[in-house]
């Protein structure tokens, strides 16, 4: 935990951290501006999920501003907070550093990895609660119609959203490991996040092709809409639970990976 | 053999028998750190190559080498940022790889060029650094920044420090933990003369103050002036241990100047030989005994020569003395750079040959000044 903190106190200290969260806020803030100034209103079904629901219950603003997200920025930037702390401490020279520390090589790549999550959860919260205070603000709460057309109340459709983005979470820690493992094969933060980045767009496109559907259980950009089976009543915990499954597996193998190359690295910088 | 860790390695402070045919080197005192046929290959190359040495508690010890004999590799496999090929280190007892934790806790220090947050304070470093080693408090935190002399800019980002500064903060954050060696590499590399002072000036009172002290260097002067015990390596491979005292040059050298330089020189190579005369820009450099200098001097001037200046050439000295330690187990060195300084120009040549191959050798000691 106090490596945790360490490595928490060391990205509040770098600007682009507070770029990557300023950029999150301001996406739930943007769309409710954007909706309350607009003249037409998006149709029932139109736009991205969610969004059409937005003008008549602020509840809705955080869920439609982390679907949103949930396709580019915050893979992008998982893909970051995933690259900079083991990357990042190379390029500056500060890697040689700590591991001149009496500090074990597990706990300093697993610190490393757990304050990306922080990162990201913190990312998480901006967007969630600042929608939900913005959507609330403007457009009032009133208790949610699901998908399947029954309404749930105001409590309950929060408990959802808190579900839905744990659920967006986890294809994120998928990006973070990602991250991680190009990071402990490069010393480039650079490289690290691109590369990250690249892998997630390729496998978006190879599943948008029918050719490679045999491939689509496996790979954890598949289950990108899998949070709206939250939103029905009753919810539907089957793709849930293959997405959870997916991210679990992807996860552990991507952490294995970089531990194996973590553990006997020259560190050289 | 005996590199394998003693039975009774594990006494209290860490004390462990030597090998036997070395003998007693730390006599009493128990060793802190010692490397045992340690060795490094990064492909072809054999970066380190079977090492051993031994450092004392209270030593301030010099690790000295030319560019590229091996010194960084070795102290990054002591710190275990990367792994030996063959042998291991051992720090009060701890091996290193394998017990790489127990043995941080020991030891504080820097590899190549001490790194820190630019955006943060020399304490706020200080604090997030130290914290990895157990509990820093900030009275320690200002006594380490006292000692090295940035107690003044303690709260001014680390960003904005010069690079002697930077070296001085490298050495507050190896002091923090208050370990029981600190291993330094290169701390004067890069300094101005008076940053090179302050920085050797600073290890002295450190080692004056019981602190155990591994330096790198690649300078014998600096070594001579802060340490008391050394080993010279090259190519990765011991190539003289011992006390410092013993690692002087046998000989004097002093530098000469004459109203007839070339007479001079000529003169001086007739008494002690081509290996003992070189140049160093206008001064003739001779290298001999003590009665050598009188003798010199009553010979040039029974040969009508005005004496103007005998200078003591103690740097040049040194420098020369390393060059040829290190040179003589420079196996596939060129010809021309194997040979022993003042041999570098055939008898007969050109003054401003000798100068040419005086000033090669001068460049060795150059980025010392005249600190």
């Amino acid at each position: 935990m106090r490596s945790l903190w360490r490595e928490f106190v060391k990205i509040l200290f770098q600007r682009r951290t507070y770029v990557g969260w300023a950029g999150l806020l301001a996406v739930p803030l943007l769309i409710v501006l954007a909706l309350q100034l607009s003249s037409s209103k998006p149709g029932p079904g139109e736009g991205p999920p969610f969004f059409s629901a937005i003008t008549n219950n602020g509840v809705f603003v955080p869920l439609a501003a982390v679907g949103a997200l949930s396709f580019f920025l915050f893979p992008l930037v998982a893909a970051m907070a995933g690259a900079y702390p083991l990357a990042g401490e190379a390029e500056m020279g500060t890697m040689k550093t700590w591991m001149s520390r009496p500090l074990g090589r597990p706990t300093v790549l697993f610190s490393k990895w757990g304050v990306a999550i922080l990162y990201v959860i913190v990312g998480m919260l901006l967007v969630g609660v600042g929608g939900l205070v913005a959507g609330w603000l403007v457009f009032g709460a009133h208790p949610l119609v699901t998908l399947s057309g029954t309404t749930i109340t105001i409590p309950a459709g929060i408990w959802r959203i808190v579900l839905a983005n744990g659920l967006i979470l986890g294809a994120l820690l998928c990006m973070i490991s990602l991250a991680m493992l190009v990071s402990t094969l490069s010393n480039s933060s650079l490289t690290a996040a691109i590369s990250a980045m690249v892998i997630y767009v390729v496998l978006n496109i190879l599943n948008g092709f029918h050719y490679f559907d045999f491939m689509k259980p496996y790979t954890f950009t598949s289950y990108s809409l899998a949070f709206t089976n939250l939103f029905r009543d009753p919810i539907y915990w089957h793709p849930i639970r293959d997405a959870l499954l997916t991210y679990g597996v992807t996860v552990a193998a991507l952490l294995a990976a970089s531990w194996l190359v973590f553990r006997r690295k020259d560190i050289l910088t | 053999m005996a590199d394998q860790p003693q039975p009774d390695g594990s006494q209290p402070d860490g004390l462990e028998q030597r090998r036997p045919d070395d003998g007693p080197v730390c006599e009493d005192r128990p060793v802190v750190l010692s490397v045992h046929q340690l060795t490094k290959r990064f492909g072809k190359i054999l970066a380190v190559d079977h090492l051993d040495l031994a450092v004392c508690r209270g030593d301030v010890f010099g690790f000295l080498g030319p560019n590229g004999a091996g010194k960084t590799t070795t102290i990054r496999m002591i710190f275990g940022l990367i792994f030996p090929t063959s042998g291991h280190a051992e720090v009060v007892g701890h091996r290193v790889p394998g017990e790489r934790v127990a043995a941080l806790r020991h030891l504080g220090g820097f590899v190549e060029v001490p790194a820190f947050y630019p955006n943060m304070s020399a304490r706020r470093n200080l604090r997030l650094i130290g914290s990895a080693g157990g509990r820093v408090t900030e009275q320690r935190i200002g006594e380490v920044l006292d000692i090295v002399g940035l107690l003044g800019r303690a709260d001014s980002k680390v960003g904005g420090y010069s690079h002697g500064m930077k070296q001085r903060l490298g050495i507050a954050n190896a002091l923090l933990g208050d370990p029981d060696l600190i291993i330094l590499d290169e701390p004067t590399s890069g300094l101005d003369p008076q940053g090179m002072k302050d920085v050797r000036e600073l290890v002295r009172e450190l080692g004056r103050a019981g602190t155990t002290v591994f330096l790198s260097s690649h300078l014998l002067h600096e070594v001579e002036q802060v340490c008391n015990r050394a080993v010279i390596i090259n190519k990765g491979r011991t190539v003289v241990e011992g006390p410092v005292s013993t690692l002087r040059p046998r000989e004097d050298t002093v530098k000469v100047m004459t109203g007839d330089q070339r007479k001079a020189f000529e003169t001086a190579r007739g008494l002690f030989g081509e290996q003992g005369v070189r140049w160093d820009e206008d001064y003739v450099v001779v290298r001999t005994d003590d009665d050598g200098v009188p003798e010199l001097v009553r010979r040039l001037v029974a040969d009508g020569l005005d004496v103007r200046a005998v200078v003591p050439a103690i740097e040049q000295g040194l420098e020369d003395f390393f060059l040829e330690l290190t040179q003589s187990s420079d196996v596939d060195a060129p010809a021309g750079a194997a040979a022993p300084p003042g041999a570098v120009a055939p008898a007969g040549a050109t003054t401003g040959a000798h100068a040419n191959g005086a000033g090669a050798t001068g460049t060795s000691s150059a980025p010392d000044g005249q600190g």
